[in-house]
């Protein structure tokens, strides 16, 4: 009885601690689901390549003959016969960045004569900004330079990274989206050799 | 204006002799086959545009800039958007068709190159969907207005009409003299 009519007299004031309690727990649920996103943001894993179902896979891959950024020219009928790594890249892709590395170790770890052969073609970039990031990451595998951009659009390509795996038959057997690793290459080129043996 | 004092409902100007109900359904069997003929004119017109570069515009303007975001090639200054118009100019200037320049590009990167859905497949509906409601709503216009013709056609015998004048009168005689 005490206690209502107390209520009844100062409403205000019964209802001021509750509306503070209030504030307090959204702001404290604000907080904890802010430092929940950054802390998922920090600690995400870098973007990696997806398989893509496009309608080259398991066809013929288209020709791929173009000077390199060596100056030399290049034939992919020439590799025919070994697995062949095409990756479609460019110096201002930061995804192309972050790869980069990752296709070094896998060119050294298949450098013999006989092993996959890792080819690069240059996408939407000068050629002089194309060579001199291969140079400055080590790399030295041929790069092609696609004038026009038409072995872009043959391989359906929409954006660099993406990487194709070429059997020694000529048949293209994967298409991957996105920045790729060392092993996921070497995953995905096993996987390949099940499927065509 | 009839002898009730109200304006008769079928009242025409002088001068304007009713249509027969022939002439009206043939007036109607027109305008149906005027619609019918221009709906196939237009949807089978012939090959398009005269020039390369036209037809090359208008195929364009029909495919999707890949590295963008629901616009066409033709309106995009993207490298890859810059590659398909040059690839679409050289193959309709190598004589292919515009079929075969969208084969092509749809070999390469899949249906979705399209800008318009394919015929076909669970796409089919976008396709089929307006001209079936189109269809119906003109078939429930047309029911619709029958009726109402059917029912302002409906017959009044005498008799009627005898009833209907004779409550007219009573009621104006109410109206106008005073009760006992």
């Amino acid at each position: 009885m005490t206690l209502v009519d107390t209520e009844d007299a100062d409403p205000a004031a019964a209802g001021r601690p509750r509306r503070g309690h209030t504030a307090r727990w959204i702001a404290a649920a604000v907080a904890v689901v802010g430092a929940a996103l950054v802390v998922l943001l920090a600690t995400r894993p870098p973007e990696a390549a997806t398989e893509v179902d496009t309608p080259l896979v398991g066809q013929r891959a288209p020709a791929l003959d173009g000077p390199t950024l060596a100056g030399g020219s290049f034939h992919l009928a020439s590799l025919r016969g070994r697995w062949v790594v095409l990756n479609f890249f460019a110096s201002w892709c930061p995804p192309c960045q972050q790869e980069e590395p990752d296709l070094v170790a896998f060119a050294y770890a298949h450098r013999a004569p006989t092993a996959a052969a890792l080819v690069g073609v240059v996408f939407n970039d000068s050629a002089a900004a194309a060579h001199a990031f291969m140079r400055s990451e080590g790399a030295t595998w041929p790069a092609v330079v696609d004038g026009g951009g038409q072995i872009a659009l043959a391989y359906g390509v929409v954006g660099p990274p993406e990487t194709f795996i070429v059997a020694p038959d000529g048949t293209v057997v994967v298409h991957l989206d996105g920045p790729v690793t060392a092993s996921e290459l070497d995953h995905w080129l096993a996987r390949a050799r099940q499927g065509t043996a | 204006m009839s002898r009730t004092g109200r304006p008769a409902a079928t009242a025409r100007p002088a001068g304007t002799p009713p249509l027969s109900p022939a002439v009206r359904t043939g007036l109607w069997v027109v305008l149906v086959v005027m619609v019918g003929v221009a709906l196939a004119v237009g949807a089978t017109r012939g090959p398009g545009p005269a020039t390369v570069q036209q037809r090359a515009a208008a195929l364009d303007a029909v495919i999707r800039c890949p590295s963008c975001d629901g616009i066409s090639v033709a309106q995009s200054s993207a490298s890859t958007a810059q590659a398909i118009r040059q690839t679409v100019l050289a193959r309709l200037r190598g004589g292919q068709s515009p079929q075969q320049v969208e084969a092509y590009l749809v070999s390469r990167y899949g249906p979705g190159i399209l800008l318009r859905p394919p015929v076909g497949g669970g796409t089919a509906w976008v396709w089929v969907l307006p001209p079936v409601a189109v269809a119906g709503a003109a078939a429930g216009l047309g029911a619709v207005l029958w009726r109402r013709r059917r029912r302002h056609e409906a017959e009044v015998s005498e008799e009627d009409r005898a009833l209907v004048e004779l409550a007219l009168a009573r009621r104006a005689g109410a109206t106008t003299e005073p009760g006992p």
